[in-house]
């Protein structure tokens, strides 16, 4: 009897030792960066740099409940002067084993590496691929539903969220509404894939862009209303597949991003990486590109103009265009070495190509620590 | 170039000593009659079963992560090295989504917890295996 009373007592110890818990975590991400001379790349010089995406983090959870964890994540990024920001603040409920719902500020599940894109130790890149995971609507303020299930030897794990992001870009404001992206995993042992639909009402104005839409709204309103980004519904499309076999693995992903009307073009991106696994040293080649290289839209609107006008017009859309276009791709080699099971050290070269204007091609050297407790 | 094959050949006895010292049994509470295998021992070990195949709820322990036992049972069971494995929990980590096993310093501390909880499922040196605690076959 006092046995079990004993087991009893221990095990209600230990459950309540769990509940009672708040967990203290961090991670780091120390990057220095060098570009061939006289060129610039991802805001690195030819002074040796480690402000640009080197950041510094700490995240507290608690358990609320025996369902319920409330999350904080404090991030400290070299590019914004290590100003410390909540970057995530959400509760997660858990309804089952399941199915779990979060609110607050959290990630949006665009990319294989979203969740965790922030930690370096998580992946074999210093950087993962700008070309496809650089985008202005990461975080999502709103609600996400996570469900998690096995379907024999198949994982699945669906995520629904809503809601809305702010960003910074160009020096203006983007705002997204009524954002939805539905996102679909399915893993068998060495083999992944993802999918991934995301649409959203974005507005962005740009103050470089004003003067020119003032013009062209005295030019044609249809033509200013059809290239200004405000309220236009955008959509996001993401396909992923992934093997990996241990000792190699192979994978890539590739993205959509459209706001039919608007100035912003159309930009399909996509990446390959592969490498190895020897030891405590990952060899990876990873190769990225970039287009948003497009015929200038509203063409149509502007040659319906009264013909002493159309100069203008044509002059205006490509105005507000031209400056966004981008078309460029990036190969990259790099190594991992794991240090320990929470520190790694990388270090890879990049080479950029710019297809539009070919003074933009740099090569870059970075360094990098990852840490994380 | 005979020496080295000679350093070789005994790095290699020894790295083979190793392993084999270090193999591992992967441990349950006397009661529990949960039926294991492999893969679900890794999806609890992973997080990504949080119940014993009969509905109860399973808790992992792990070991520190410098120990040989930890560095077998990853690679053999788990399938991915330990700085894989503990890649692959900081990803859940920093989005909420899980919480790595618990982890003890020895085989001892493993099989004291799992001796006294029923939910509770670890790994030890096969040889440090105990009356006080099942050992499962994974296969």
């Amino acid at each position: 009897m006092k046995k079990v009373l004993t087991i009893s007592t221990l095990a209600l110890a230990m459950s309540t030792a769990a509940n009672a818990d708040v967990r203290i975590n961090g991670f780091a991400n120390l990057i220095g960066g060098i570009t061939s001379s006289d060129d610039t790349l991802y805001g690195y010089d030819d002074n040796i740099g480690f402000g640009e995406e080197s950041l510094f983090a700490i995240q507290v959870s608690g358990d609320i409940n025996d369902r319920m964890t409330a999350t904080g994540q404090l991030v400290a990024r070299g590019s914004d002067d290590y100003e410390v920001d909540f970057e995530w603040a959400y509760l997660t409920y858990q309804v089952t084993d399941k199915v779990s719902i979060s609110a607050g500020r959290l990630r949006l599940p665009l990319f294989r590496y979203s969740a965790s894109l922030d930690v370096g130790y998580s992946y074999h890149w210093v950087n993962a691929p700008r070309a496809v995971y650089d985008v202005p609507f990461n975080n999502l303020d709103g609600v996400r539903v996570d469900y998690n299930t096995f379907v024999g030897d198949w994982e699945i794990n669906l995520q629904a969220g809503a809601g809305t992001y702010e960003n910074e870009i160009a020096g203006g404001k983007l705002e997204g509404s009524n954002t939805l992206v539905f996102s679909a995993e399915a893993t068998y042992e060495w083999f992944k894939v993802r999918g991934v639909y995301g649409r959203s009402n974005a507005t962005l104005e740009i103050p470089d862009l004003a003067p020119a839409f003032a013009q062209m709204q005295q030019v044609s309103p249809e033509l200013a209303g059809f290239l200004s980004l405000n309220d236009d519904s955008g959509t996001f499309l993401g396909l992923g597949v992934e093997v990996d076999q241990f000792d190699w693995f192979v994978s890539a992903e590739i993205t959509s991003i459209e706001t039919e009307e608007s100035f912003s073009p159309k930009d399909v991106a996509y990446y390959v990486t592969a490498g190895a696994r020897i030891n405590k040293w990952t060899p990876t080649l990873t190769y990225e590109s970039l287009d948003g290289n497009n015929d200038i839209k509203g063409l149509d609107i502007v040659a319906g103009l009264p013909a002493q006008l159309q100069p203008a017009g044509a002059a205006l859309a490509a105005g507000v265009q031209l400056p966004f276009m981008e078309e460029y791709d990036v190969i990259t080699a790099g190594v991992r070495y794991d240090y320990d099971t929470n520190v790694a050290f990388k270090a890879d070269v990049s080479k950029y190509t710019d297809d539009i204007d070919e003074s933009n091609d740099a090569t870059l050297v970075r360094v990098a620590v990852n840490y994380v407790f | 170039m005979l020496r080295k094959h000679a350093l070789l050949a005994a790095t290699l006895t020894l790295l083979t000593s190793f392993s084999a010292a270090a193999a591992t049994t992967v441990i349950v509470h006397p009661s529990n009659a949960a039926a294991l295998d492999e893969k679900s021992v890794q999806r609890i070990f992973l997080g990504k079963e949080k119940k014993f195949s009969d509905g109860v709820e399973s808790i992992p322990i792990n070991q520190v992560a410098d120990s040989a036992v930890r560095g077998d049972f990853d690679e053999n069971v788990l399938g991915r090295s330990s700085a894989q494995v503990s890649a692959y929990w900081s990803k859940l980590v920093f989005t909420g989504k899980g919480v790595p096993p618990k982890e003890v310093s020895s085989d001892a501390d493993v099989i004291e917890l799992v001796s006294k909880n029923p939910s509770a499922i670890g790994y030890v040196d096969s040889a440090s295996v105990t009356g006080d605690v099942k050992a499962v076959s994974l296969n």
